[in-house]
């Protein structure tokens, strides 16, 4: 039961590209942005940028009922994960999802909700808090949400690691499958960013930008935030292969390291570690890697990190390398956005066609890779990984590679 | 006035029919389970200005168990 291959049979996505993983692939194709203007009811902010999913109603999901105990972030991943089990052909079979997992990566929780009950009580000075601020804004909420509208009764918890959230629960996910522990894991992340006080505190941070977000390019002026969910389904590959499953990639590797340095700047050798990892449990050389989703937040100490790492580990392979970062076509949806981020890479493989970094200008000297600026490019891809490197230097890379 | 608006709130929270909301009837038997109950206990809270009582709570078992504990309060707002 050990040691078990693992392939990616399911995908769901939504975000500022769209509703679904259809959407989010004809943007990521098409070099297409959900970057836009902020036209939230807050004031007060001085982010001016955001990629939010267009058009948003929770009512054509949920009933007032169910809507009464989802925060925004619940509700993004039971829609994801709805759309990846279906994908995967096992909507309402519920002899396989009563055993399969469900791990979802978060950055920040129901903080929605929180942040409600909060401007009710200090704000407003109201005496009480609405009852179900617990159940519906609690950081586990996605993963009961997800578990309670689909019927899995495995394993079920949410996972934080900051921006490498999704990456972490997916890794969890493969893990658990490898291992024997399940046949089955839905597991991806969800965040929902937009509330007052975040937003305030992104301000602070002073890492967002109000031009656009330019990863890799000289000009580039920091991050823009996103929201979203992305949500994929694991599976032995004997469980996928007895039922008949399409199978979309394998997963094969991770590398997951930790800076035990600095709360927000990226270091090296935890970044260079995770990629050597990844690499080394995947069984690849560095030679054998034609893809990178880069971690690519468009800040500029990330991206010239990011890209030295690369050079480091790939040395003179590193040039042959499509490296492109999709978040400046969803924003950075936080812990969702690694989720997301292993949605268009295993896309990218599925279809030989790289997305590209959408916004370029012009390369910042010390990013001297080839980051296929602006349009997609039609690229046969037998090995990829996706980086994802978060605040606290939590870092996690995964190899997935077409399935043969 | 007081019938009404805690019928008001049993039928928004239970989605049951304002005309079986009715004194004797038991709120598990209107479809509220124990979070609706405590959501319902929040809105007349807030809807009375009142605080009720954990202790209190045991005793609720029927429509008729929440008029009498809201005799003499205001009016609702």
């Amino acid at each position: 039961m050990k040691n078990r291959r693992v392939v990616i049979t399911g995908l769901g996505a939504i975000s500022g590209l769209g509703i679904n993983a259809e959407y989010f692939w004809n943007a990521l194709k098409a070099g297409r942005t959900a970057i836009k203007t902020l036209d939230l009811p807050i004031e007060n902010i001085k982010m001016s940028l955001g990629a939010l999913v267009p058009n948003f109603d929770e009512k054509k999901y949920f009933t007032v009922d169910e809507l009464s105990i989802l925060d925004r972030y619940s509700q993004l991943a039971v829609i994801a994960a709805r759309e990846a089990v279906n994908d995967a052909g096992l909507i309402g079979n519920s002899s396989i999802l009563q055993d399969a997992a469900a791990i979802i990566g978060s950055g920040c929780g129901g903080k929605h909700t929180d942040e409600a009950t909060y401007d009710q009580l200090y704000k407003q000075k109201r005496k009480r808090a609405h009852p179900l601020t617990i159940p519906k804004g609690m950081p586990s909420a996605a993963a009961s949400s997800v578990s309670m509208h689909l019927g899995i009764k495995g394993p079920a918890f949410v996972l934080a690691s900051a921006c490498a959230s999704g990456s972490h629960a997916i890794i969890q996910g493969m893990m658990m499958i490898q291992s024997g522990v399940i046949d089955v894991a839905i597991v991806g992340a969800s965040d929902a960013p937009f509330t007052y006080g975040l937003l305030k505190s992104w301000d602070a941070l002073r890492v967002v930008s109000n031009d656009t977000c330019r990863p890799f390019c000289a000009d580039r002026s920091g991050l823009v935030l996103g929201e979203g969910a992305g949500i994929l389904v694991l599976e032995s590959e004997t469980h996928a292969m007895k039922r008949g499953a399409r199978i979309y990639a394998e997963m094969v590797g991770c590398g997951m390291t930790s800076d035990a340095g600095h709360i927000t700047r990226p270091d090296i050798s935890g970044i260079t570690r995770a990629i050597e990892k990844a690499l080394h449990h995947a069984g690849f050389s560095p030679n054998d890697v034609d893809y990178i989703n880069a971690h690519g937040t468009g800040t500029i100490i990330n991206d010239a990190t990011e890209t030295e790492a690369i050079n480091r580990v790939f040395c003179h392979h590193a040039k042959n390398l499509a490296v492109t970062s999709t978040k400046a076509m969803h924003g950075h949806a936080l812990g969702a956005s690694s989720a997301l981020e292993l949605v268009a890479t295993t896309l990218a493989l599925h279809h030989g066609i790289i997305p590209p970094t959408v916004n370029f200008t012009v390369a910042d000297e010390v990013c001297d890779l080839d980051y296929v600026p602006n349009e997609a490019r039609v690229k046969n891809i037998n090995a990829a990984i996706s980086n994802s490197f978060a605040f606290g230097g939590l870092n996690a890379v995964i190899a997935i590679k077409k399935y043969n | 006035m007081i019938i009404e608006k805690v019928t008001e709130i049993i039928v928004n929270i239970a989605h049951c029919k304002a005309e079986d909301v009715k004194p004797e009837k038991e709120l598990s038997a209107l479809g509220l389970t124990s979070l609706d109950t405590i959501t319902m206990l929040f809105e007349l809270e807030e809807a009375f200005d009142i605080d009720i009582p954990n202790e209190l709570i045991p005793s609720i078992v029927t429509v008729g168990d929440i008029l009498e504990k809201l005799e003499g309060v205001k009016q609702p707002a």
